[in-house]
């Protein structure tokens, strides 16, 4: 007999409390009633340019400090007046057209890090200060009391889906996520688990009941999932299909987290990230049309970031150094389509880079309270302005 | 302060503790051969190595078909070293500066310049001056090519490296300012390599040159020094800044003390590091017989490198295919762990970021591959408890009883005592 969500957290949860001293907050599991929306958090890891990416194509500034790299006004998707999209970005044109896709401008923090690990580590904290070592995501995990509330699609954990006594989970590849234990040792396998210990060795128990738990809630409903589109080849949009098989399946994460690296373009830009934003864009539009095909699109709304934006001048690699202020994304039918923010100052500079005008922790903000009706306060530890990114 | 030496005679599972952290893991014969021994005297011998390596590898990255065979082959044929090689700690520690002087096979796919760079992190692997060690590996067109100083021009810098080469391989963040970053970058402009560009000439050897005409020979400060500084220059006064001692000596600890090591015990092999100029060898060797390294069991969680040699190295290092070794290279890149490749220049924080539900799924399969599978290595006697869990005392060893030799061994690989050292 299948479980439904409320019983397996119930029994999960209090089983693993039972037997493992996991910490107190995963008892309560059960007495949290879940929401019905998921938010897909798509990271572009290295510092994805921002200025490339959404084009102010009618400021001369631009191309006077870009004329290696700028991408020809011929060749932007027009969106407004000032701003257009990166060729590349073309398979996302009819979510544009559709006021389902937005994008947040000048988006940073107060005094912005250039180190790709701080400022990573700033957004995967929600803590310019980096006195926090856990997650915003995590913090949700711990709030609402659910260890199972979001997931990394992805063979490594972020730190923003780390709480302070475990990792929410990595779920590398769906159709892998199960317990296979050899026959005949099932008895010796949990007499081994059960055995007293400390410290890293506790530690690793603990992690292992959660895994255990975690994969036999996934592979309850899995089963069910048929891909409502064609993917891309590549890992990204791989990954993008796992998590609409997670929600398509009613897994029940609140929050699914996936990864597209390689965006720390300091040499040959152009050919690096016209090819990363062409798999980010063909990805997301296979996942947005498998979403309707589900009847799902309506309770899925993405965000994107990275961790910061490039130098506005380009450097004599045909590449761009670290900066600060960037941009964000945001698709979906619970989205307010459009352009939220200036068309950056490209006369203004910090250092020779952007300077950011809304904070991210405004966004996240927006996604928190506006889409999953948690407390932002709570969670980002203060109240945080910021577009309004949400239809 | 420098550390308290351990001053008792080794005792069974001192000596397992010991192997396992240097050397990946060994048999029950090779830790009982140490009991009684003087823990300084172990540790000298163990560092004592020479360039001496693994008969018959049967990996050649300079017979690679294609690039991506290239990488691969080097990843083997490295796994092979550690697995079967007479010198456990020079490869440990070579993995250990591989996450330290990080350069990736996302970007540098060029096979002599990769076994360059290897070769340069083993003859350093504990080498008496940290100084010299970061100037060869600057100069790799490995690193050169990783982080684009082959770009860095006079007059238009490009600052990559100069930046990583604070952050990450010598002071640490908090120690110098983006000012340091820009004026080290002028510093370093001119150094670049010839030879091995672009993936049709994988196998084709590079150099690296000092080019003059890009060269910026203007007046920099940096960390404080003030003249016509030279790439030479940044890397001996980055090398030797007061803070690269605590950096270096904490990556040191938590490769062999512990994930969450002690600022005290940190700051007594900075001393050591400060005292004898970056004397690597002399700090491990401190290191290595301390009653802090001695005293802190169990706190380090093997990364999938380590889980698979201990492994292998715990079985004696039986005789495996070829292509299973290749398997492994990919397993440990499924693990979480592809060598020379990790995510960013940052490496692998290891740690509890090893554990996650799927890195844990792999570490069952990989053990029941190891013992159970049709495959697994024949093994003339079965690993011990001592062997692969460090102890004769273990909270699993009760667990064992009644199962077969091979189901025992299965069991104690996935148990939360053999993933620690």
């Amino acid at each position: 007999m299948p479980l439904d969500r409320r019983d397996f957290l119930k029994y999960s949860a209090l089983a693993v409390a039972a037997t493992s001293g996991m910490p107190g907050f995963l008892a309560r599991a059960a007495t949290q009633a879940t929401g019905q929306k998921t938010l897909v958090v798509i990271q572009l890891t290295g510092g994805n340019d921002g200025l490339n990416t959404l084009i102010p194509y009618s400021n001369g500034a631009y191309y006077a400090a870009r004329p290696t790299i700028a991408i020809p006004k011929k060749d932007v998707l027009t969106l407004g007046p000032d701003l257009g999209m990166h060729p590349s970005l073309k398979p996302l044109m009819g979510l544009w057209d559709a006021g389902q896709l937005a994008w947040m401008e000048n988006i940073g923090y107060p005094n912005p890090n250039r180190s790709h690990f701080a400022s990573m580590a700033i957004w995967h904290t929600a803590d310019p200060t980096q006195a926090q070592a856990e997650g915003w995501i995590g913090r949700i995990a711990e709030k609402i009391g659910d260890p199972f509330c979001a997931s990394n699609i992805g063979s490594s954990t972020p730190q923003a889906l780390r709480a302070a006594e475990f990792s929410l989970p990595s779920i590398d590849a769906v159709d892998n996520f199960q317990v296979k234990l050899p026959a005949g040792l099932e008895g010796a396998f949990g007499a081994m688990l059960d055995a007293p210990r400390s410290g890293e060795a506790d530690y690793l128990v603990r992690a292992t009941r959660q895994m255990m738990s975690n994969t036999q809630k996934v592979q309850a409903n899995v089963g069910k999932y048929k891909a409502g589109a064609t993917y891309p080849e590549g890992k990204f949009a791989t990954q993008l299909k796992d998590a609409a098989r997670l929600i398509a399946s009613g897994t029940g994460q609140r929050i699914l987290y996936v990864s597209l690296g390689g965006f720390d373009t300091h040499a040959g830009q152009r050919g690096e990230q016209d090819e990363l934003l062409a798999t980010l864009a063909s990805g997301l539009a296979a996942f947005q049309t498998d979403l309707e095909r589900q009847g799902v699109a309506e309770r899925v709304v993405v965000m994107g970031f990275s961790e910061f934006g490039r130098r506005v001048a380009e450097n004599d690699s045909a590449g761009t150094d670290h900066g600060q202020g960037s941009v964000m994304f945001a698709l979906g039918k619970g989205v307010k389509g459009g352009i939220h923010g200036d068309s950056p100052d490209l006369e203004d500079l910090s250092l020779g880079d952007i300077k950011y005008k809304q904070d991210f922790r405004g966004v996240y903000a927006g996604a928190l309270t506006g889409w999953l009706g948690l407390n932002a306060r709570d969670i980002l530890g203060g109240d945080f302005k910021g577009p309004q990114w949400l239809a | 302060m420098t550390l308290t030496p351990y001053s008792r005679p080794l005792t069974a599972e001192d000596a397992a503790h010991l192997l396992r952290r240097t050397s990946f893991g060994a048999t029950d014969a090779q830790i009982r051969v140490l009991v009684g021994s003087d823990a300084r005297t172990v540790a000298r011998t163990l560092l004592s190595f020479d360039d001496a390596v693994a008969p018959n590898n049967p990996f050649d990255p300079a017979q690679a078909a294609a690039p991506g065979a290239g990488l691969q082959l080097i990843r083997a044929r490295w796994l092979f070293e550690m697995l079967y090689g007479p010198h456990p700690l020079r490869e440990r520690l070579t993995l250990l500066w591989s996450n330290h002087f990080v350069v990736g096979t996302d970007k540098v796919k060029n096979v002599p310049a990769l076994t360059e760079y290897l070769s340069v992190l083993r003859k350093h692997a504990a080498t008496p001056s940290f100084s010299a060690f970061a100037l060869d590996v600057a100069r790799t067109p490995a690193m050169l090519r990783y982080l684009d100083n082959d770009q860095n021009r006079n007059g238009k810098p490009n600052e990559n490296f100069s930046r990583e080469l604070l952050e990450l391989f010598t002071t640490g963040i908090g120690n110098y300012t983006e000012d340091d970053v820009k004026e080290g970058a002028r510093a370093l402009s001119g150094w670049t390599f010839t030879g091995g560009r672009g993936n049709q000439k994988y196998l084709e050897a590079s150099k690296f040159v000092f080019n003059p005409k890009q060269h910026d020979n203007g007046r920099k400060t940096y960390l404080g020094k003030t003249g016509n500084l030279t790439g030479e220059d940044v890397l001996a006064l980055a090398a030797g800044h007061p803070a690269t001692a605590v950096f270096v000596a904490r990556k040191l600890h938590r490769a062999f003390v512990a994930d969450a090591p002690a600022e005290a015990a940190v700051k007594g092999s900075a001393e050591t590091f400060a005292r004898t100029g970056g004397n690597i060898r002399a700090v491990l060797e401190e290191l290595l017989s301390s009653e802090a390294f001695y005293a802190s069991r169990a706190a380090v969680i093997r990364g999938p490198v380590d889980f698979i040699a201990a492994a292998v190295r715990s079985f004696g290092s039986p005789k495996m295919e070829p292509k299973q070794l290749l398997n492994l290279v990919q397993t440990a890149g499924r693990m979480g762990q592809l060598l020379l490749q990790p995510d960013t220049v940052k490496g692998w924080d290891g740690g509890r970021e090893w554990i996650n539900d799927t890195t844990l799924l792999g570490r069952m399969q990989l053990a029941a591959a190891l013992s159970l599978g049709a495959n697994a290595p024949t093994l003339d006697t079965p690993p011990t408890p001592l062997a692969l869990l460090g102890t004769e005392r273990a909270a699993t060893a009760a667990a064992l009883n009644g199962l077969s030799a091979k189901q025992r061994t299965y069991l104690m690989l996935i148990s939360p005592e053999f993933q620690l050292a």
